[in-house]
């Protein structure tokens, strides 16, 4: 059954504002963050109204209801991603999910000699963190490039590292090109190549794709997965590090405080079990509850069509702009790694300009670097314009956005 | 003299007055536009570190000195043709004033413009960053000239 827009787009309300002079808002910024359906926004606002207290901790009314909200949210996101509970370490995002990883598993288990494999397509989120631990750990950070023509990995070049690999950390979906990545293949690979044969474990940074696709965590195999919540539909401030328990076995705590401990001595701490040794502090309470209510609205749709909706729309839109003198749109939209996240860019007007110009016809889009300046220099370029589409877009939202487009480049290029 | 809401240099207050009387966003870009195209460039071949403004999503780079008068003369040149436009209405605004009067000048005329998207305090936006760097140039060539102004 074809997705009802017009019902999807009734439960959000922001998508009713006007901008720009009265134009109507035509939002289009979904690979940077996603609109809040109703449901959502509602969840918070009753838990900040009837419930709120602090979890795990005090016996009165508030606090049980509280913690029972917060530990049934982990049970239902956990069951989304077809992880058990004690697989899901709660984090303020992706970001904070590879961190751990890199923090809590590679500093402990990882030194001189381990080489830790990265693409040229990942988030500044999987660059950085490895590139600290290296100058601490001495371990290697090498990249698989890109093909430029098609924005797809070489995976010759994969081919020709993987067996010295001891970690691989992969993005499913590019923030900036769409390229959806042959995840199955890169974990059998490291798993039956990495490390001379002996497995190297694996990352995937799904925050574009988890809003796309059903991640299945069990079946992916994967020892290592990074979620935002905020990038499909939930709050900002929550996401999730899936970790197989082996590997949650082999890790250390690399933030510390409450909540993480079973006793605390002047000399020494003891430590919980499992995912909330790495959860310390007051955790993102209401987040959690709202990322819950977020994941309960998307489940009354399958994912596929959500896909291939969006997808539809990134590559009508794609090809309309590749028909515009001056532009150059990255990545291949044809094949079946796209998606809904088209990045271009015109050969005289900039992309600020253009962003600006997009904003006052009431069009919302990304410019910049994308947190992925690697990936641009690849391509020779230190900024596209990116839209990214979600489920409440429709066809007549993308076709203003090319007719707008169209206006904009005669008129000021 | 200190100027902000309320008390333009007459110039100013002409350009102030020809954006505040366009609703349409759109056409007040096609204004800024024409204004990028009319500036007193900085060409890309004077741009250097040292005259760069950070912060600036387009490249961006400004050179002030003082005119024959003991004025304020800034220069700016940028890729972006919106934050040309911006710098093309600040030297407008600054230009020819004495720099004691530039340190203290307001950068509340773009938003009196119907500009006031331009004074957002995001990364992706450096009008304010350009114009800080302008008053504390004006501050410098003050020092320069051993505090007379």
């Amino acid at each position: 059954m074809a997705l009802d827009i017009a019902a999807i787009r009734a439960d959000f309300p922001i998508l009713e504002r006007k901008v720009a002079g009265g134009r109507p808002l035509v939002y289009l910024d979904n690979a940077a963050t996603t609109q809040k359906p109703r449901q959502v926004i509602d969840t918070m606002s009753r838990f900040y109204e009837n419930n709120n207290a602090n979890v795990h901790r005090a016996v009165h009314t508030l606090a049980i209801e509280a913690t029972e909200q917060y530990e049934g949210a982990r049970d239902a996101i956990a069951d989304w991603f077809g992880a058990k509970r004690e697989n899901m370490v709660f984090t303020s995002g992706t970001t904070e999910a590879i961190n751990l990883a890199a923090w809590g598993w590679a500093r402990a288990n990882l030194g001189e000699g381990d080489v830790v494999l990265l693409t040229e397509m990942e988030h500044h989120a999987d660059i950085v963190p490895w590139q600290l631990l290296a100058e601490e750990r001495g371990i290697e950070i090498r990249y698989v490039p890109i093909n430029t023509d098609d924005g797809t990995l070489d995976m010759d070049a994969f081919d020709a590292t993987i067996d010295e690999a001891s970690l691989v950390c992969v993005v499913h979906t590019s923030n900036v090109l769409g390229t959806s990545n042959p995840i199955e293949r890169i974990i059998a690979d490291a798993h039956g190549r990495g490390r001379g044969g002996a497995g190297a474990k694996v990352l995937i940074d799904c925050a574009q794709g988890a809003p796309h696709h059903r991640i299945d965590f069990a079946a992916l195999g994967a020892e290592f997965v990074a979620i935002s919540g905020h990038k499909m539909c939930g709050p900002t401030g929550i996401g999730c590090l899936l970790v197989d328990s082996d590997t949650m076995a082999e890790m250390v705590p690399f933030m510390s405080g409450g909540d993480m401990i079973e006793e605390v001595h002047l000399t020494h701490s003891t430590y919980q079990k499992g995912p909330q040794k790495f959860e310390a502090g007051t955790p993102k309470i209401a987040e959690a509850i709202g990322w819950g209510a977020a994941i309960e609205w998307l489940s009354q749709f399958d994912m596929t069509e959500v896909h291939a909706h969006c997808r539809g729309l990134g590559r009508w839109t794609a090809e309309q702009i590749r028909g515009i003198d001056g532009m150059t749109v990255h990545g291949e939209h044809d094949s079946d790694a796209g998606s809904g996240v088209v990045s271009f860019l015109h050969d005289s007007l900039h992309s600020e300009d253009l962003a600006r110009l997009m904003d006052a016809g009431g069009f919302a889009m990304r410019t910049g670097h994308h947190c992925a300046q690697p990936l641009l220099r690849a391509f020779g370029v230190t900024s596209t314009n990116r839209v990214s589409f979600y489920l409440y877009n429709t066809r007549e939202e993308a076709v203003a956005f090319v007719e707008h487009l169209r206006e904009v480049v005669e008129k000021f290029a | 003299m200190a100027w902000g809401t309320g008390s333009w240099p007459d110039r100013l207050q002409e350009a102030i007055e020809e954006f505040a009387d366009v609703f349409d966003p759109m056409e007040r870009y096609e204004m800024l536009f024409d204004w990028a195209s009319r500036a007193d460039v900085l060409t890309s071949e004077e741009w250097n570190e040292a005259n760069r403004i950070h912060g600036c999503q387009s490249e961006a780079h400004i050179e002030c000195q003082l005119d024959d008068s003991g004025g304020f003369r800034m220069r700016g040149g940028a890729d972006a043709q919106i934050v040309q436009g911006l710098m093309a209405i600040t030297c407008l605004a600054v230009n020819g004033l004495p720099p004691a009067e530039v340190v203290d000048f307001s950068p509340a005329f773009i938003e009196e413009m119907g500009l006031k998207a331009s004074l957002t305090p995001s990364r992706s936006n450096g009008f304010l960053n350009m114009f800080e760097r302008v008053r504390s140039e004006a501050a410098r060539l003050i020092g320069n000239n051993g505090g007379i102004e």
